[in-house]
């Protein structure tokens, strides 16, 4: 669309129109709920996320919701899917489906928005500039949608819309079995199992739980107390390895924002601007791909990927342990126990070969 | 920059459109196209050649394919597809099946489907996996033709494990076949390598047992995430009510993210073997006590490899050669990605009758 202008009412009725998309999105979801569910009815509807009356209403709202719902979002994909196909069915595919229409929006229209601004400019050299600087402000916006937040569950779970200024709705991955997550911090940390362990783990409350971890590990509880302490000092492993890899993303993002600046730059100081809005997304996609395949070999980025993901792994055990000693003092079966066994089952076969 | 004209066909009165706005509302018709597709196509039915259960073992299941036509009189060939993901991929949907044109060119196939693990298997190992179920499988082949070798075509991961099969067993295999198959597991373009050095495989084998099959589909969408998280379902857009299409993505949707979990021991073994010590590739690989000298495989070998595959680079798979016993070593490169190799029409087109061209001759 070389030599065009949006026009003065544009953002207004940009966002009218994806409200009117996001209604539709709800009643589709609604839909979806109705005739997946045997249940039906308004219930069915509520449970697939697609209520109307589920949303939140605001950031805020949003991101309380993917709190309540961390441990559960990321326990039910995780949790033991052991069956064909379990984890993914049409109604997962769709809500990704619409999850990352949303986030594609939300990202064309801020590159269509400042492309607008760019382009009005009437000087070729201030059009340029404009769009420079426009982009670097992009940065933490953009950052907030594909940085992982702490322990493995990205930001885009909270709300894709919260960095566009969109409401907050009860999006389908706030509810166990949803979306597993958009773009990862750490491909092993958003995984199952991993992305639910802090929240999950039942008591956990690292501010209720300060004293004693600071206190030395004496008398007849010194073991648990130990237990509780070595927890401790995991998850504060886990958040110092997760902050790490949102630097590298933080860094991937900018440098894309510049990627794209260098591609778009030069057009728009010709005066000619993309074709649609897809043309800039796909430009936008093209600049970030380009510049994760370089950081993601870089050793730095590899280095902080692996310390998240053995974090994680002894966060994980550090866990179980704790739960194992619980089971115990009930004379509950444990994971160790059933080690054992399969153990033991294998030498016999061994044996039996033999 | 003008100011931007009305949108064809807006009516007087009516305010002006841009074209953006437009592209909006296109895309917004054709998102509820396209979800209702998805939703219609959301039982949608993978595999679609007939086959028979030979024989099972455990989770696993060997079946073999109903001929599609006359006996092309060649040996049997015995499918040995990796332990991520499903092989159905190989037999998508008719007119994306490798199998299905194989079966058209009058092949006997079997194939091996490893099934779903659960922590009873966390102490599957490579040997059980080598030298146990793919032994045994090879073995009722064996049987059922009255043969004392035949053919291996190895997928990918299970092209590593036919490779150590046919080095540990060589009087075993006719012929090799391997496709998209990692032999070099440390070349530069490895991306997967690189994010698997670092990693203490013993500490995520210990905290999970089993190994979920969605900590590997991250670390295969994180390759490109950008397209592989977002773009892939933006463009689906494009084939709004085309419900083909949409059947399509579903199917192959299903077969990225509906993998099996990996045995604990086998994994942590392939991972710090393969992956970080590239034993395979440096002679200084023992599964189950025995060496595995890729020198002892002597006969023929066709190594099928993506010259665009993202996932097991070419120089990973070009590495075998110079590396065996045989003198009847023939590579070919097809201009196709990883999964593109047993999808895409061209796949279609040139692989199985590459395959049966090279058994034919042999």
């Amino acid at each position: 669309m070389a030599g065009e202008t949006p026009l003065g009412d544009w953002s207004a009725s940009l966002q009218k129109a994806q409200a009117d998309l996001m209604r539709q999105w709800l009643d589709m979801n609604a839909a979806w709920a109705r005739a997946t569910s045997p249940l039906g009815g308004p219930a069915a509807a509520a449970a697939g996320g697609g209520a109307p009356g589920g949303a939140t209403g605001g950031a805020t709202g949003a991101a309380g919701t993917a709190g309540l719902s961390g441990a559960g979002a990321g326990s039910a994909p995780g949790a033991g899917p052991a069956g064909p196909f379990a984890g993914i069915d049409g109604g997962d595919v769709a809500r990704r489906f619409l999850a990352q229409c949303e986030q594609y929006l939300g990202v064309s229209r801020s590159l269509w928005d400042l492309v607008g601004r760019s382009a009005a400019a009437p000087d070729a050299e201030q059009r340029g500039k404009l769009f420079t600087d426009g982009l670097g402000l992009l940065q933490q916006q953009f950052a907030g949608l594909w940085a992982a937040t702490p322990f493995g569950a990205p930001a885009a779970q909270a709300n894709p819309m919260a960095a566009f200024g969109m409401p907050a709705f009860n999006m389908p991955w706030a509810v166990p079995g949803g979306m597993p997550g958009a773009m990862p911090g750490n491909p092993f940390a958003q995984a199952a199992g991993f992305g639910a362990m802090p929240g999950g783990f039942p008591g956990f409350s690292s501010s209720a739980f300060a004293g004693l971890f600071n206190q030395p590990a004496l008398g007849p509880a010194r073991e648990q107390q130990q237990a509780w302490q070595q927890l401790s000092q995991v998850a504060a492993r886990c958040g110092q390895a997760q902050l790490a890899v949102v630097n590298h993303w933080n860094d991937i993002i900018g440098k894309s924002l510049r990627e794209l600046g260098e591609r778009l730059g030069p057009r728009l100081k010709s005066g000619a601007t993309p074709g649609s809005l897809k043309e800039i997304y796909d430009l936008w996609v093209d600049s970030a791909e380009g510049v994760y395949a370089q950081v993601a070999r870089n050793a730095g980025f590899v280095q902080a990927q692996a310390e998240l993901t053995n974090a994680l792994s002894a966060m994980r055990a550090a866990q179980r342990e704790l739960v194992e000693e619980w089971a115990r003092q009930f004379d509950l079966p444990t994971r160790a126990e059933l080690n054992s066994i399969l153990q033991q089952l294998r030498e016999l076969q061994a044996a039996l070969k033999r | 920059m003008a100011a931007e004209t009305p949108a064809p066909g807006a009516t007087a009165g009516e305010p002006p459109r841009s074209p953006a706005l437009e592209e909006l509302a296109d895309f917004q018709r054709k998102l509820a196209a396209s979800y209702a597709s998805l939703r219609d196509a959301a039982g949608v039915e993978y595999g679609c050649s007939d086959k028979e259960v030979v024989h099972r073992a455990g989770k696993l299941v060997l079946y073999r394919y109903k001929p599609l036509a006359p006996s092309a009189n060649l040996p049997p060939v015995l499918i040995v597809y990796a332990l991520v993901n499903r092989p159905y991929m190989m037999d998508l949907q008719p007119d994306r099946s490798v199998i299905r044109r194989l079966l058209e060119l009058g092949l006997d196939l079997y194939l091996i489907d490893w099934g779903y693990p659960d922590g009873a298997d966390r102490y599957t190992d490579l040997n059980d996996y080598i030298n146990g179920q793919l032994h045994d499988c090879l073995s009722v082949v064996l049987r059922e033709h009255r043969v004392a070798s035949t053919t291996l075509l190895g997928v990918c991961q299970g092209g590593t494990f036919s490779l150590c099969y046919a080095a540990l067993h060589p009087q075993r295999v006719r012929n090799l076949i391997t496709m998209v198959t990692p032999v070099d597991f440390q070349t530069p373009d490895n991306l997967l390598s690189r994010w698997a050095q670092s990693i203490d495989v013993d500490a995520l084998v210990a905290a999970h047992g089993i190994i979920p099959a969605e900590v590997l589909n991250a670390a295969y969408v994180s390759m490109m995430p950008f397209r592989l998280l977002q773009q892939k379902y933006v463009n689906l857009v494009d084939s709004a009510g085309d419900r083909a299409a949409a059947e399509n993505f579903m199917r192959m949707e299903k077969w990225i993210f509906d993998g099996p979990g990996q045995a604990g021991a086998a994994f942590g073994e392939f991972v710090r073997w393969f992956f970080q010590e590239n034993r395979l590739l440096r002679g200084t690989l023992s599964i189950g006590g025995r060496p595995v000298d890729l020198r002892a495989i002597t006969q023929p070998v066709l190594n099928i490899y993506g010259k665009q595959d993202h996932i097991v680079p070419p120089a990973a798979s070009t590495a075998l050669e110079g590396r065996l016993g045989t003198q009847d070593y023939m590579a070919l490169g097809l201009d196709l990605g990883h999964i593109g190799m047993y999808v895409s029409s061209r796949a279609q087109r040139e692989l199985p009758q590459a395959i049966a061209y090279w058994l034919q001759r042999r």
